[in-house]
């Protein structure tokens, strides 16, 4: 992906370096958005897609199970079956090029959309979406929205339909679940299971029928022996699809690892979150090695450039005691600040030693996330300092 | 009786909460307040490992629980942590070996059979299984000794799917030992004599939001909950009238130091009032704070209501 399409000149301000930011957003047609819960993820994710759609590209957010308000924000109706664009004349008016679109997965969806299309005909795909056990799989929330959301992510590259998808990941204590989960789930359709309840399928040694005899020993005993034939039906029923799920699962992974993909760190400043990022960094690096490109400090105080001090108010002359306290708090709560903001630049600075100057912050923001929010946020992604003296604080929003 | 009183009549309490609302916080200020209280308690916290860990040892599972408390990790079986407070964690893989041994009839054969690796692969990687095992262990440990377990539960998601799994098994197996199993933590779940729920939420819109829509998937689970924690909220110096005062001689508070914590200020008192308004449950308050945070939370959760 070497075209370089580009609603705004991009380089930094002051004529530094621009972002990494910036380069995977042009570079790569993959980026997920990694981080613990509650660091600001899915406002990342889809602040990363409004600065994509700002380089002129055909952006698409998948997001899982945003906040309610976050979704009108970006525009991702609550239940719908497939992306909706961002309004034209929003993107428009904020003088963006690209386009946006935005998809809350909804793993029902991707899973009936999987079972259809890797099935050989209608007939089938009816037969497996009525079983039973399928359909009481289907309504557990547990582990179905790290089974789709890679799925969803991969159909959604090959489709060509976007030149570039940024994934929100799943909300769960292991960040990386989801990229286990189609491994996971190859696994539970390991052959060697499969055999264990389909007898006649598959040759298998000495090995394989022991292990064949204790597994249905221990299964029949455990499920009973009618619910064992129902496993069979579902099993009988999915095993057309099988082969193509397993080689799915490998080109998700093959994607996922190549260059055309980018993972970022989502952090905040609290040091449970930012444990969670450095351990997160060393898995993704170490035994994973999927193409880390850096750190996003998400809510970060370090933008204090520009602000005044509370010690400049010039109170008036019939100012009230009440005043002057106010004032004197405030100068209190802006002390408290300042601290935070050092913090905040010496966590940056950390990051970047880190990472190679791979991490970037983005602002506080006043109020609820809201599209004018979204802008702020990507601006400081895509345009901001690359260096740490030129924080800054953006231009203030609503007064 | 005060809340917290009320809360260690339970036999086991369930924290939960979006992720990075500080559930494993809260989980390990209410273990202490209640040994503080004079129970014997255990703290847990699940612990999703994959037989592929197991085997290699692998160090890249994180135990915030046990960090919560300075150690790297919790096992299996029950430990001392600190005077009168033991630790564990729940995992599927011990939950299953569990449930073979108390089903089938000879030891040796639970032992080969967890040995198999086309067993241990199905029960890792089969849907609700996993999840299954977590609730066998939990019920295995309750028929210990403890007055009180305290289980850090995961993000939301698992959290419901917990309470969810033992019925959608005894919906989809209608007999059998693993109908039984199910039957047996539903039953626990939904006992509000022995379990309830602590939901943590963090002092803003969406997670207040987003609590409330847990608090209503808890309550169609059945299961009962008896506290609200709101974590993390900013100190308020100002009074009422200094708070008037400001917005007459701050113009743009964005733009001045100081006054930009205003707003998370304000949003913090509308999610307090949101949630009591919403709930009708008592709401603790825990101010943030910087150093030492588990002692000063547990005191704060051990006081009066």
């Amino acid at each position: 992906m070497n075209e370089r399409r580009s609603s705004r000149p991009i380089k930094g301000r002051e004529g530094k370096a621009r972002p990494y930011i910036a380069d995977i957003l042009v570079d790569k047609r993959v980026v997920v958005c990694c981080g613990a819960g509650g660091v600001g993820k899915t406002t990342t994710a889809a602040a990363l897609g409004v600065g994509a759609a700002m380089l002129g590209k055909k952006t698409l957010v998948l997001t899982i199970d945003p906040a309610r308000r976050l979704a009108e924000a970006i525009g991702a109706p609550q239940a719908a079956k497939a992306p909706v664009p961002v309004n034209d004349t929003r993107l428009a008016e904020a003088g963006i090029t690209g386009t946006l679109a935005t998809w809350m997965v909804d793993p029902r969806v991707v899973f009936e959309r999987m079972v259809r299309r890797l099935t050989a005909d209608p007939e089938q795909a009816e037969a497996i979406l009525q079983n039973r056990i399928y359909r009481a799989l289907a309504q557990l929330v547990a582990g179905m929205q790290e089974y789709t959301a890679a799925e969803a992510l991969y159909g959604f590259v090959e489709s060509g339909d976007y030149d570039i998808v940024i994934l929100d990941t799943p909300p769960s204590r292991n960040a990386l679940d989801f990229l286990e989960a189609p491994r996971k789930l190859s696994l539970f359709l390991d052959e060697r299971i499969i055999g264990v309840f389909l007898p006649g399928s598959g040759g298998g040694g000495i090995f394989r029928n022991r292990a064949r005899q204790i597994a249905h020993g221990v299964f029949s005993r455990i499920f009973g022996e009618g619910f064992f034939d129902e496993v069979q039906q579902f099993l009988a029923a999915f095993s057309g699809m099988f082969t193509s799920m397993r080689s799915h699962a490998e080109s998700v992974r093959t994607l996922l690892k190549s260059q055309a993909s980018s993972f970022v760190v989502v952090t905040s400043p609290e040091p449970a979150a930012l444990a969670e990022a450095s351990h997160l960094e060393k898995t993704l690096t170490g035994e994973m090695q999927l193409p880390f490109s850096g750190f996003i400090l998400n809510r970060s105080w370090a933008y204090t450039r520009g602000l005044a001090s509370p010690t400049e108010i010039v109170l008036p002359k019939d100012a009230t005691p009440i005043d002057h306290s106010a004032v004197a708090k405030l100068e209190v709560l802006a002390q408290d600040e300042l601290r935070l903001a050092e913090r905040d630049r010496r966590l940056l600075a950390k990051l970047r030693e880190k990472t190679n100057a791979h991490a970037v912050a983005t602002p506080q923001l006043d109020g609820d996330i809201d599209f004018a929010a979204l802008l702020l946020i990507a601006e400081s992604l895509v345009m901001g300092a690359a260096e740490e003296d030129a924080l800054e604080i953006p231009a203030s929003r609503r007064t | 009786m005060s809340a917290i009183e009320e809360l260690l009549r339970r036999r086991v309490l369930l924290v939960t909460g979006k992720g990075g609302v500080g559930k494993t916080t809260v989980a390990a200020a209410l273990g202490r307040a209640a040994v503080a209280a004079g129970k014997r308690v255990l703290v847990a916290e699940i612990s999703y490992e994959s037989p592929r860990d197991a085997e290699e040892q692998s160090a890249t599972v994180t135990s915030p629980l046990a960090g919560a408390f300075g150690l790297d990790t919790f096992a299996d079986e029950p430990r001392l942590i600190e005077g009168g407070l033991y630790g564990a964690r729940l995992s599927p893989l011990a939950g299953h070996l569990a449930f073979l041994r108390d089903t089938l009839p000879v030891r040796l054969l639970a032992d080969a059979a967890m040995k198999s690796a086309a067993v241990r692969r199905f029960f890792h990687a089969a849907p609700t299984l996993a999840e299954l095992g977590i609730v066998y262990r939990l019920l295995g440990l309750v028929k210990e000794k403890w007055d009180v377990i305290v289980c850090d539960l995961p993000a939301t998601g698992h959290a419901l799917a917990l309470a969810q799994v033992p019925q959608t098994l005894a919906d989809v197996l209608r007999a059998g030992p693993i109908h039984s199993a199910a039957q047996e933590g539903l039953a626990l779940f939904r006992d509000p004599k022995r379990t309830t729920s602590v939901l943590v939420t963090l002092p803003e819109p969406l997670p207040v939001s987003e609590a409330l829509e847990l608090h209503e998937g808890l309550h169609k689970l059945s299961v009962d909950c008896s506290m609200v924690v709101l974590n993390r909220v900013p100190p308020n110096p100002f009074s009422a009238q200094e708070r008037a005062a400001v917005e007459r001689v701050v113009p743009d508070r964005m733009k001045m130091l100081g006054a930009r914590r205003i707003p998370r200020i304000d949003r913090a008192a509308s999610a307090h009032e949101r949630l009591e308004r919403e709930l009708r449950l008592p709401v603790r308050v825990l101010q943030e704070m910087d150093a030492d945070v588990v002692a000063r939370i547990a005191r704060a959760l051990g006081g009066a209501s």
